[in-house]
């Protein structure tokens, strides 16, 4: 009833564990599975270890809105590759999220990863709080990168989207063109906090990415725009706690859903989620999650607004 | 959510550690064990025990000055704004049965959690001894003994014997339940917190003789709240700052890390000391 399909990767939740939330020990990632997700994202990993920038890194800053700024803080692909393997053993679905400071080291550190036996790769192109981003606002270089990637990769490539651009229906555009098998939409928006007691930026880097509950009907409209246009498969990204929330991104035309922040209230959410969604398709009589995919399509909305 | 406070109190505890008391939001009550992520404005921000507690005037933490982060939080003053989120984590489990033997060891600035669990389970009603070790006297953390602690209760221990009985916590511990019957090793519980060598042996003791362990741990994090995963612990995935920090001794069997590992700011696993 849960089982979905994103590209080659068969998922028996929707649910994916969002890259850069409890993905860098193995151990902590089995946890994440056994809770019932369908796959998980890694933290993004580059060519070298990178500590990132200091605390305070990661805080809430409404209820269940985070802010963050680690700075792709990673082992760094050596050192992750045999976290990979370890993973491995417990055969579920990995993707692996990656970055690089070049082109030639984000196909390098795609390599790598693929060889220690993952399933697909991420790229990640959008941290807003990383240089990488400058790739996902323009939509020439993440056709380059993607097509450069893809060329030599064998597994499914998925690209990050960056919701701090213009129009991300052009990037997503440039990706599928290039390539990839999906988009994961959306990565963290932009954002800054000031306390007004010390009159400085909190976090360490002075700004951030934001995520969790805020961001929601952004992600949702992202995801619909793109369903629109793409023919590839849309994960949707940003503030999903509840069923509910997987039933709206799947209604805006989700194929699958990542969950990131919402882990701040445990593990076991993602069984919950899981029940309610079975629950939720019996009482309505779908007999698969698939079958609401972009139903919010279905309707017409008003497109000029009525005058006197 | 982060709360930005003044200080409101800085205590001289012993050579280079300082115990520093706020206030934060009147709905917020704290369990003995818990935390606080503390960020020291232009610094960093780090985890830190609860080290006191007092309903309605204030929370305190004891910092012991070791890098450049907790010096420059020993260094603040009295008006001087942190930022304070929390209580985070779980916290030490308190017997209902006040008839058990309670133990609370402490080494070094491990005093600081066992402090506050102190002076709650007095408040309660519960006996307890603690056993206090550093390595020198001038780094017994005293933490501004508790007033209503009674001294009797309290051993002391040095590594050289500049103060109490020379020796580690450990030696005292072994001596005092070496005469305990059976039913009486079963009732035995044991807090504590210190250098996690030493709470890797005390657990093994307390395995062998069927005694219940609870012990703080401490690991680097960024979140606090179970997100950035720098506090999981091999191979059973458990958050320092979510499941723990506190730990019972059946779990801690079986956390590979314990007493050995943890990640640093880029997820490497590196040697916890």
């Amino acid at each position: 009833m849960l089982n979905v399909k994103i590209s080659n990767l068969k998922l028996k939740s929707p649910i994916i564990l969002a890259s850069g939330i409890l993905g860098v020990s193995f151990s902590s990632m089995k946890r994440v599975i056994d809770a019932g997700a369908g796959a998980i994202t890694t933290k993004s990993i580059g060519p070298i270890p990178r500590k990132g920038y200091k605390n305070p890194s990661i805080f809430e800053i409404l209820p269940g809105t985070f802010i963050n700024s680690v700075g792709l803080g990673n082992p760094g692909i050596e050192e992750f590759y045999h976290e990979i393997r370890k993973i491995k053993e417990y055969n579920f679905p990995l993707i692996v999220s990656i970055f690089g400071d070049t082109f030639d080291s984000y196909l390098k550190v795609a390599l790598r990863a693929e060889e220690g036996g993952c399933d697909a790769i991420e790229i990640n192109i959008s941290c807003p709080h990383a240089k990488v981003s400058s790739i996902g606002i323009n939509s020439e270089l993440t056709y380059s990168l993607v097509q450069k990637i893809k060329k030599e990769l064998k597994i499914p490539l998925f690209v990050k989207l960056n919701p701090n651009v213009t129009d991300i229906c052009e990037i997503a555009l440039a990706a599928e063109k290039g390539g990839a098998d999906a988009v994961v939409a959306i990565n963290t928006i932009a954002s800054m906090v000031i306390d007004i007691n010390t009159k400085r930026p909190i976090l360490s880097h002075g700004s951030g990415g934001l995520s969790g509950k805020a961001i929601k009907p952004i992600s949702i409209k992202k995801v619909y725009d793109l369903y629109r246009i793409l023919k590839i498969p849309i994960i949707g990204c940003g503030g999903v706690y509840d069923w509910k929330d997987v039933v709206e991104y799947f209604l805006a035309g989700a194929s699958a859903v990542a969950v990131g922040t919402a882990l701040h209230k445990g593990i076991d959410i993602i069984s919950k989620i899981n029940e309610n969604l079975i629950l939720f398709l019996q009482e309505n009589e779908y007999k698969s999650i698939n079958n609401i995919k972009g139903l919010a399509h279905s309707y017409k909305t008003q497109e000029v607004p009525d005058f006197d | 959510m982060i709360q930005i406070v003044k200080i409101i109190r800085v205590i001289d505890e012993c050579k280079d550690v300082k115990s520093i008391l706020f206030k934060l939001d009147k709905s917020l009550i704290p369990k003995p064990g818990q935390f606080i992520m503390i960020w020291i404005p232009g610094i960093d921000e780090i985890p830190m025990s609860i080290s006191d507690y007092k309903k309605d005037e204030y929370w305190g933490i004891t910092v012991k000055i070791i890098g450049e982060c907790t010096k420059a939080l020993a260094n603040l003053e009295e008006g001087d704004y942190i930022g304070v989120r929390g209580p985070l984590g779980n916290s030490f489990k308190i017997p209902e049965d006040k008839d058990k033997k309670i133990f609370l060891i402490g080494g070094g600035i491990g005093l600081a959690p066992l402090r506050f669990l102190s002076s709650e389970l007095k408040k309660y009603g519960y006996s307890f001894k603690m056993i206090i070790g550093a390595k020198k006297e001038n780094e017994l953390v005293l933490v501004h003994k508790p007033d209503n602690i009674e001294i009797s209760y309290i051993h002391y221990c040095t590594d050289d014997g500049s103060y109490g009985q020379k020796g580690f916590t450990i030696e005292i511990f072994k001596e005092i339940i070496s005469s305990f019957s059976l039913d009486e090793l079963k009732n035995t519980i044991v807090y504590t917190c210190g250098p996690e060598i030493m709470m890797l042996k005390l657990s093994e003791i307390c395995i062998k003789k069927d005694i219940t362990l609870y012990a703080s741990l401490e690991r680097i994090m960024r979140c606090g709240c179970g997100l950035c995963g720098l506090c999981a612990l091999d191979p059973l995935g458990l958050l320092v700052c979510k499941d723990g920090p506190i730990f019972k001794s059946e779990e801690l069997k079986k956390i590979k890390d314990f007493g050995k590992n943890k990640r640093d700011f880029s997820g490497r696993k590196i040697n916890l000391n």
